[in-house]
This record gives C-alpha cells, structure tokens and sequence, in this order.
C-alpha cells in the first residue's frame, strides 16, 4: 500500500466527529477563511 | 490598584496554581506526563493551541499596535486556517501513527540522528530564550505602570508555573490553560465593555466606529501589495501561512498540545477549531485597541505613555520644555475634539462637504501631534539616552489603570498573567520533552527506567523554569538585544520547516543533503536579517525555500538514491 493509500485507509478509519467526511471539514474552514476576509473588506470599505 | 483588584489577582493566580497541582496528581510515566495518556478531547487541545500562542505580549502589545497603525495586524493570522488544514492531513496522523513524543524523533525516522539533534537544538536555543522573554516582557510593563519590583513579578509568575508545570506535566498545562482561557475572554470583554461606557454620552458604539474607521485604525484588510509593507493581505496569507506551518508544525510547544489528542480525529479538530477561532479573537483584541484610540480623542492621552520616562524627565532640568510640549498637545487635542464632532455631524447630514473639511484638519491635527510627539522623544532620549521610546507596549494597560474602576484592573490584570503562565508553561513544558526525550533519553542514557526518565522529566522543567527566570532577570541589561530575541522565531522557523518540508514530501531527499542545506539556508536567512530590510514574516520563506531548492541540488552529491524509509 503506498503512502496516499495508507492515509486514505486511516483517515476512512476515523471519520470527523461532524460531517461526513474530513473533506467537508477542510472545505467549511476555507470558505470560514474567506468569508472572513470579505467581512474584514467590508469592514474596513464601510468605515474607513 | 484597589483591594478588591489585589483580591482578584491573588486568588486567580494561587486557584489556578493549585488547580492544576490538584487536578494532576500522580503522574506514573512519561507518556503520562508529556503526552497525559493522549486522553484530550478536542476542544482541550484548541484552547491549549490558543493559550499557548496568545502570550502577554498579546494582550499588552496588540491594542497598542492597534492604537498606533490600526487593525491591519489582523492579516497576520490569514495563514492560519491554511496550515492548520494542511497540517491536518500530514503531520497530525503521522505523528500519532508513529507514535513519537516530539516532532524532532520524527525527524530521526526519516533522516538520521544529526537531523534530529539540529532540529532539536534549534528549538531548545530559541525556545529557551523566548521562554524568558514570556516573563520579563510582561513583568518590565507591568513594574513600570504599577510600581511593583520587576524581579518580584518575574519570580512570583515564573515561580507559580514552574510548580504546576513541573508537578503535572500536559496534563497540568491542558487543565491551567482552560482556565486561563476562560478568564482571557472575560477580562477582554469586560474591557471593552467598560471602553463604550466612558466613552462621551453623545457618542454611540457606531459613532466610535465611525471616528476609528476615518482616522484610519480600522484597516483590517489591505489588498495593495508592497514587498517592504509589514503586515498586508499577501504577507499574512502567503508568508503567514509558511510562519503558522513552521510554529504549529515543527514547534515543540505547539506540537506537544495535538500529540495529547485522544485521537488522531481528536487532534486535527483542535488544530482547524483553533483555526477558525483565533482569526475572531485577534480582530476583538484589535478592535479593543481601536476603541481606546477613540477614547483618547475625548480624554486627553498621555504626552508619552513610559511613565518611568516621563517621570524622569519632569524630574530632569528639560521639565519646562516637556511641560510646554505637554500644554501644546493639549492644545492640539482640544482641537481635534472639534474636528472629531464636525466629521460626525457631516456624516450624519450626509454632506461631504463639511466631512472633508473636518477630515482636513483632523490630518493637520494629527500632523501637529506627530510632531509634538517627536519633540518630546528627542527630550526623553537626551535625559536618557537608553530610553525605549517605543511606548506602544504601555498604552492598553495604561488605559486600564488609569479609568478602568476597582475590581476590573485585577480582572484584566489576571488575565494578562493568565497569558503570561499560560505560554510559559506550555513552553517548559516542550523544553523539557525536548531535553528529555531527543537528548537524554536518545544520547546521554538510553537504558534507564520510565520512573527515572520521569524524574529526569520534572528535574528538566524545573532547570528550564529557574532558566527562563533568570534570563528574564538579567533580560533587563540587555537593551536592544530584547528584540533581536523577540524576532528570534522568524529567523529559525523558516528553516526548521524546510527540514520538515522535505522530510514529509521529499522523499528521495537524504539526511546530508538535507543537514547541510539547513546549515547554508540558515546562513542566508542571518544574513537577509542582517543586511537588508526584508520584513521578518518573510525570512520563514526565503529560509524554508532556500532550504529545499539546496537539499534538491545537493541529494545527488551528498546521499545515495534513498529507498522508501522504514518507518513508513
């Protein structure tokens, strides 16, 4: 088994505590990144 | 400080002490006392991550930042998310699977000893100083707008971690931090709270917001790029993003917090919990900052925050010049409130007229103070030609003694040693598993018992602890040399994650190669530092690129072609 096999049967082994996969997870905190940034940007454009 | 703040303090300090000696008895084995049975759910390890990383300095220094050039210290964080995803999906499950102690044994299994000892020895040095620069930064600030003996505050905090930290291990560390967390969050909420109440009756949280957005502290996202700019969206992302990898990826302090995960599952919740979070809190801390700002339009602000400077000049033949520079600014400031309610009125007519006068001659204002300001820097210097006339540091906490009522000043003041302890521990606590694990256990004596090496362990803490006190002791002679200290993470990190780089995604790259590419790479990190004026979030790149474009040229000299490593 190579190396990107034995991840994937460790991670199919031990599935986030939410969600369904740690997939969604990681895309949940990118987009809470971004939407972050847009909050700040507007922040920042409504009262500067 | 009223008794009621003594009271506060006290207790908070002696409750968490015993707290965690109490909570932690009877610690059998290393695993136990470094790693605590990797029994912590996730949202242990997240407040863990973020008690570690959020110092006093934090809280001390970060208003003030925000004080003096706005919030835009905020894009710092903007990497965070990223490397706690990709630290997710690498080192979190390879560090469990391989069931080590410290990230540097890691680098052992992959590479060879000399690695390991690099990468372990480039900790312990700038971890060690940094642990000593966690109790005096806090402790000179504190002395000098309370009057306290700075030796007294450095022994008493570093003294109340050393016991609880020596005594229960991470398992001790974990229990302290939710409780320092805990009163992290009030006390900051309580401060900003109590900034909007004294705030001038007319003014409102949305007027504050207002005259902070166009005095230009609320400039939280800066999309303009300039390679020379310090904090902007692109050096937080990018270079962000390489700092946060290098810190929560290769820092024992920070590893040793994920290790204790109960799972691998566990871990990376903690990590992107952390990820999430921490981006919020830096923008509440900021934002506090901003909001003293406002409060020193309509409160005239100290002429120089320092006041053991201030003091020693009043006392100086130069008090006549200082106190006309004193009357100017007040002068000044008096105008500024004008301004400030001219602007305010403009918005509220809608007429832009009137807001780009009144904008006009708050610029002209804030030209003036700059300029009384520089005049009275260059009083302090000549009476003191050593004086630190940086005072950004003494603002939040000269804000706080000075308006905040009886009972709130040892609230927040508990909470700023909250941050204080919470750091150090974590920080002795990852000395002494370095020591233990990747130089004792490993070079000096392999064969000895578990009750041994978790006698070795406490001995460890404790000699890191005494050694973090007494460097902060003596930290006070050393003058500039502080912050070279204070920059000392960026000039190693880069190249500590380049050696981590490599280990987990170059795989045909040797041992050798990789040690003598972190030898040069460091060599041209010092000297970036030493010779230009590239911002320090940049030399995490430039040293973990520089690192692994060598390791590539120098494998085919230095190493043999390289089978897959055992270990994985």
């Amino acid at each position: 088994m190579n190396d990107t096999e034995s991840r994937r049967a460790e991670n199919r082994e031990e599935s986030p505590p939410i969600f369904s996969s740690w997939g969604v997870l990681y895309t949940l905190v990118l987009a809470g990144l971004i939407t972050y940034i847009l909050l700040f940007y507007i922040f920042t454009k409504v009262f500067s | 400080m009223g008794t009621a703040d003594w009271f506060i303090l006290a207790s908070f300090l002696i409750f968490v002490a015993g707290y965690g000696i109490w909570k932690t008895r009877g610690q059998k084995n290393m695993r136990s006392y470094f790693l605590a049975d990797r029994s912590t759910p996730w949202y242990t390890v997240a407040l863990s991550i973020m008690a570690t990383q959020a110092s006093a300095i934090t809280f001390l220094s970060t208003p003030g930042q925000a004080y003096v050039d706005g919030m835009r210290f905020v894009q710092f964080y903007l990497g965070l998310p990223v490397a706690m995803i990709i630290l997710s999906v690498t080192a979190v499950p390879l560090f469990h699977r391989l069931n080590v102690y410290t990230a540097y044994e890691f680098l052992e299994l992959r590479f060879d000893l000399k690695n390991r000892a690099l990468g372990s020895i480039l900790f312990l040095i700038q971890r060690g100083l940094a642990a000593g620069f966690t109790i005096f930064a806090p402790a000179l600030i504190i002395s000098v707008l309370l009057g306290w003996n700075m030796n007294l505050v450095i022994v008493v905090t570093g003294g109340l971690v050393v016991l609880y930290t020596a005594a229960g291990g991470t398992e001790a560390v974990n229990k302290t931090h939710l409780l320092q967390m805990l009163i992290i969050f009030v006390g900051m909420f309580a401060a900003l709270v109590m900034i909007f109440r004294l705030l001038p009756p007319d003014i409102s949280f949305l007027d504050a917001t207002r005259i902070a957005g166009k005095m230009e502290k609320l400039n939280a996202i800066t999309f303009s790029f300039h390679w020379k700019d310090r904090y902007s969206f692109w050096s937080g992302l990018i270079g962000g993003t390489f700092l946060a990898l290098s810190y929560f990826g290769t820092d024992q302090s920070q590893v040793q917090r994920y290790l204790a995960g109960s799972s691998i599952a566990q871990s990376r919740m903690g990590l992107l919990a952390n990820g999430l979070v921490k981006i919020p809190m830096q923008f509440a801390i900021l934002f506090i900052g901003a909001m003293v700002f406002v409060f020193y339009q309509f409160v005239a602000p100290p002429l120089f925050f320092n006041t053991v400077e201030t003091t020693r000049i009043t006392a100086s033949a130069y008090a006549p010049e200082y106190q006309t520079l004193q009357r100017e600014y007040q002068r000044v400031h008096d105008e500024k409130q004008s301004h400030i309610r001219s602007m305010l009125a403009g918005i509220d007519a809608r007429d832009n007229a009137a807001l780009n006068r009144a904008l006009s001659d708050l610029r002209r204002s804030k030209t003036s103070e700059t300029a009384i300001r520089g005049e009275a820097v260059q009083l302090i210097r000549k009476v003191n030609p050593k004086a630190d006339t940086n005072d950004t540091n003494y603002i939040f906490l000269n804000f706080v003694i000075g308006f905040m009522p009886v009972g709130l000043v040892g609230l927040v003041l508990a909470a700023i040693f909250s941050a204080s302890m919470s750091s150090t521990s974590a920080e002795l606590n990852a000395l002494a598993s370095t020591t233990v694990i990747d130089i004792y256990k490993r070079m000096i004596s392999p064969n000895a018992s578990d009750r041994h090496y978790l006698i070795a362990s406490k001995i460890a803490t404790i000699f890191w602890g005494v050694y973090a006190i007494a460097f902060a002791m003596y930290a006070n002679r050393l003058g500039s040399l502080i912050e070279a200290v204070n920059i000392l993470g960026s000039l190693f990190y880069g190249t500590i994650l380049g050696i981590f780089l490599v280990a987990f995604y170059l795989k045909k790259i040797g041992g050798n190669a990789t040690f003598f590419a972190a030898i040069i790479a460091e060599l041209v990190v010092i000297a970036c530092f030493a010779f230009t004026e590239i911002p320090y979030l940049w030399y995490n790149v430039i040293g973990c690129t520089c690192l692994v474009i060598l390791a590539y040229l120098l494998n085919p000299l230095l190493d043999a072609p390289k089978r897959q490593p055992a270990a994985e």
